[in-house]
């Protein structure tokens, strides 16, 4: 039974990774036979053909990888402190569940502000963290990021420390656990699906909010800023370069992210189960 | 296994203070190192920026050895490269907002400005400026030999043959539209004010008078009659520095770029039958054309607006809408696409853009001489 | 006694207080900028010179003060921002109809959804502006984009969270596929469709700010930008922060009363 079951996951699994391959390959081909383009409406030069990206990508490898790097550091870095700022901040609305959860009500209301009316105010009160150029763009990019990260995860992480199945707590009292264990054995575990969940919003948020406060960012450095510099100087190609790139780079974390909410949350789901 | 979990669940929660605990102590050393450095201002205003005599090329080498030059880039940085060259340091430079918070905060020593702009926002004391008067100098580009063209008037191609005589009435009225405004800045800031730009008064006035010089005076700061002449000699001087300083990723786009010559990027024929017209122009191709500014709407801009207002556009038998700049699709997308029928770049941005692929060409030349300096504060 | 107590323990006493506290901090900072900074209004200025700029009289352009400014380009980008919005809650709801009726059009889109999302909107803009030659309708159409993924990813959860035995029911009952989306799937995934339209109502806005700045014309992310480009005064920008999160939680708001209206049962069980 078991066995079977495994087998079917599996099936599945190839076909949802070959459908998008296949379609992908369907439109790569589109694009470089230039249909896509008579389709658009558009033409090769604001929407350049695969090959000649892909060999923009080949001769600057060097200096892409240098931007990428200074992006993933920014976006990492921020999802990083983000999403332990945002667990903690659950942790706190829980204990005080009154205060915190109209403090995470207030905190949420930051996500209606703007990345670009974010990015320049962090600028400026960054400007004294360093005296070298890029740590503190650095340190101020990564705190955008932190700020877009915070919001998903401390709601989420809230919910999973309060959502509990049914009984489960009444079952650990009537052990005369204490709060500690609850906390731990209980709350912690089941505020795992939940951490994954906000990560999943979390981790494209962190690259988008990446590369657009890298626009405003004073050292000139990584992916995003690359893309408005070609974009603004008409560099189509080199433009779509970078946005492969920014794309590259979306698809590989989310892939890891997936990859580790299999192994985390298999082991655990049938626990819950048994609970 | 249970023993297992628990030790993990410990590691998760001591990573977890370990982050905040980073968090905090950055936090604290990035507020311990800006007292420190607010304490070093007050200590070293004697000696801290430049003495008033000081050379330029003494200046520009102790900002790059210091890493404190600062450009906008996104096409803006050419003037500066040739200048960081040509006294044999790196092309490098910091990133400057568009604001001047950064050369006022001493993060930027040697800080990019145009003339009738952010060097107006330094020196004056009217709302928004920063008030430093005399306190500050700057770098001429033109005076370095390193000026490359400024604000012009482009279209595509395509666009200026398919409709040579709406092309030429766009010019004709369009010039006569900044001879007006050089002969009366202080009217055209006021007409720019009322059609809707936010500039203060104060400054768009400033603004006015300092574009009425770059319109009116060549490279060598000898006076033009001819508004809009394309001179062979600047023209030629800004496509080399192009040729050097565009730094194109794209190995066919770089290629092209060096081919380039002045004939792929201008055409002076529009602007000869415009002067010879006398405002009298054959049917035209057509009658609603757009145009789009490479910045903010301001002074800098005074001559469309101004044709606008007093209706020369009208008179040609054109209907004009003006299309504001400074967002991030440039004013050369925006033609090429069709969007706008014309725009007004720096010639520079004309060179890559056609380096990249697109077909445009400049009709008119407005600023005859670079805006650009470089502005530093020197020790009382 | 008991009613005192109350108030000063309800819900809205906490956000107040939440309130009271964030501007205590925002204070402290402004006050250690403004005797570290010679620009402070640029950094950050205290909140109440933010509020006097609101009521300042000055005309910042020719015939507007500077609030005057922020709340008619509100207007503009508010509009914008509703059609987006719509045009990406039918696409998105659409969307997720049609992967639920096919998985291979779920496991094809899925993946490229999520891509679109991290397709800078830079990248995205000059060849929307070529297709559609009108920059206003690309704004339109990038804001529909850039909202329709929350919205589709909801309401596909909303259609999977039905109960195998609801269906298996509707099947005994040989109810035939559209009586079955009807009846059952479309009303039991309304709640989740409407988390879709929470999240994606305060993102339609910040979107139409953040294309608003890709050319010159009207909307608070041009004036944003012009603002801190220092074209008028840096106030418009401070202003435009608080607008733009009050009509960021306003529309969170006007989705959450739609939500009431619709389905005010749903509300009740929960």
């Amino acid at each position: 039974m078991n066995k079977k079951k495994h087998r079917k996951i599996t099936k599945d699994s190839v076909t949802s990774v070959l459908y998008p391959l296949l379609f992908g390959a369907v439109i790569v081909v589109l694009w470089q036979t230039q249909i896509l383009h008579k389709i658009l409406g558009t033409d090769t030069f604001v929407l350049p053909l695969p090959d000649r990206i892909f060999t923009i990508i080949g001769d600057n490898m060097g200096a892409i990888m240098e931007n990428v790097k200074a992006t993933v550091i920014v976006s990492l870095g921020g999802l990083i402190l983000g999403s332990a700022l945002g667990y903690l901040l659950g942790m706190i609305a829980m204990a005080f569940p009154k205060w915190g959860a109209g403090g995470l009500t207030v905190v949420s209301a930051f996500n209606a502000v703007p990345i670009i009316a974010i990015a320049p105010i962090l600028n400026n009160l960054t400007k004294d963290f360093s005296e070298d150029a890029n740590t503190r763009s650095m340190i101020a990019k990564t705190l955008v990021v932190t700020i877009t990260c915070t919001v998903a995860m401390s709601i989420n992480a809230f919910r999973g420390f309060t959502e509990l199945k049914p009984f489960s707590l009444d079952l650990m009292k009537s052990y005369a656990a204490n709060k500690a264990t609850i906390f731990f054995k209980l709350r912690v575990p089941n505020s795992l699906p939940y951490v994954f969940t906000a990560l999943r919003v979390s981790v494209p948020a962190s690259i988008i909010s990446a590369l657009v406060s890298e626009y405003f960012a004073e050292y000139i450095i990584g992916v995003g800023r690359q893309i408005r510099e070609n974009i603004v100087l008409a560099q189509y190609a080199t433009a779509w370069a970078y946005i492969v790139v920014a794309c590259a780079i979306g698809i590989v974390l989310y892939l890891i992210l997936l990859f580790a909410e299999g192994i985390l949350l298999k082991n655990r789901r049938p626990r819950w189960k048994s609970v | 296994m249970k023993t297992n979990k628990n030790k993990m669940m410990k590691l998760c929660a001591l990573v977890l203070v370990a982050a905040m605990v980073v968090m905090v102590f950055t936090s604290c050393s990035g507020s311990k190192s800006s007292e420190a450095s607010t304490d070093g201002t007050a200590a070293t205003t004697a000696g801290k920026y430049y003495a008033s005599d000081a050379t330029a090329e003494s200046i520009v080498k102790d900002a790059a050895a210091k890493g404190k030059v600062g450009n906008w880039g996104l096409g803006n940085e050419y003037e500066i490269q040739a200048l960081l060259s040509k006294f044999g340091q790196d092309t490098k430079y910091l990133s400057q907002a568009f604001d001047m918070n950064g050369f006022d905060d001493d993060s930027i020593l040697l800080a990019s400005a145009m003339t009738y702009n952010e060097l107006g926002l330094v020196k004056n004391s009217y709302k928004g400026g920063y008030k430093y008067g005399d306190g500050v100098k700057y770098i001429d580009m033109n005076e370095q030999g390193v000026a490359m063209l400024e604000d012009n008037l482009f279209t595509t191609k395509k666009f200026a043959t398919e409709n040579p005589n709406t092309t030429k009435a766009f010019i004709y009225a369009t010039l006569k539209g900044w001879e007006y405004a050089c002969a009366n800045p202080e009217e055209a800031a006021e007409i720019v004010y009322k059609s809707g730009s936010s500039v203060s008064t104060e400054h768009q006035a400033y603004m006015a008078a300092e574009v009425k010089k770059l319109v009116e005076t060549d490279t060598t700061g000898s006076a033009v009659k001819n508004y809009g002449n394309m001179d062979e000699t600047a023209m030629q001087q800004t496509l080399d520095l192009a040729k050097k300083y565009i730094k194109l990723s794209d190995s066919t786009a770089a290629s092209k770029l060096q081919t380039l010559t002045l004939n792929d990027i201008r055409d002076t024929s529009y602007l000869k039958d415009a002067a010879a017209s006398a405002g009298k122009f054959g049917k035209l191709e057509k009658t609603s054309v757009k145009v789009q500014l490479k910045w903010l709407p301001q002074a800098q801009f005074m001559g469309y607006y101004v044709a606008l207002s007093k209706g020369y556009y009208k008179d040609v038998g054109l209907t004009v809408t003006i299309v504001p700049g400074g967002g991030d699709i440039g004013e050369t997308t925006a033609v090429n696409s069709g969007q706008v029928d014309f725009g007004v770049t720096w010639v520079s941005n004309l060179i890559a853009a056609n380096a990249g692929g697109m077909n445009l060409v400049e009709v008119a030349q407005v600023f005859q001489r670079s805006g650009l300096v470089l502005v530093y504060k020197i020790n009382k | 006694m008991n009613q005192i107590k109350k108030i000063v323990q309800s819900k809205q006493m906490v956000t107040f207080a939440w309130i009271i506290g964030l501007v205590a901090v925002w204070e402290i900072i402004a006050s250690y900028v403004e005797k570290t900074k010679r620009t402070p209004d640029n950094v950050l200025p205290h909140l109440y010179q933010i509020v006097e700029s609101v009521f300042s009289p000055d005309l910042v352009n020719g015939s507007q003060t500077a609030i005057q400014i922020v709340l008619s380009n509100a207007g503009i980008t508010l509009f914008r921002a509703a059609i987006g919005f719509v045009i990406g809650t039918a696409i998105g709801f659409l969307l997720a109809l049609l992967m639920n009726m096919f998985t291979a059009a779920e496991k094809i889109a899925f993946p490229y959804l999520m891509i679109i999302q991290m397709i800078p909107i830079l990248g995205m803009a000059p060849i929307v502006l070529a297709i559609t030659k009108d920059i206003d309708t690309s704004r339109i159409v990038i804001a529909a984009i850039l909202t329709f993924y929350p919205v589709a990813t909801n309401t596909l959860a909303g259609f999977k969270s039905v109960e195998k035995e609801k269906h298996e029911l509707m099947y005994s009952l040989a109810a035939r596929k559209r009586d079955i989306y009807k009846k059952l799937l479309i009303p039991s995934c309304m709640p989740y469709f409407f988390t879709g339209l929470k999240i994606s109502a305060p993102m339609a806005i910040t979107a139409s700010i953040l294309v608003d700045t890709l050319q010159g014309g009207g909307g608070l992310g041009c004036m944003l930008s012009q603002s801190l480009k220092h074209a008028m005064t840096i106030y418009v920008f401070w202003q435009i922060v608080f607008v733009g999160a009050i009509i960021g939680i306003l529309s969170y708001a006007l989705m959450t009363l739609l939500e009431r209206l619709v389905s005010p049962n749903k509300k009740a069980k929960r």
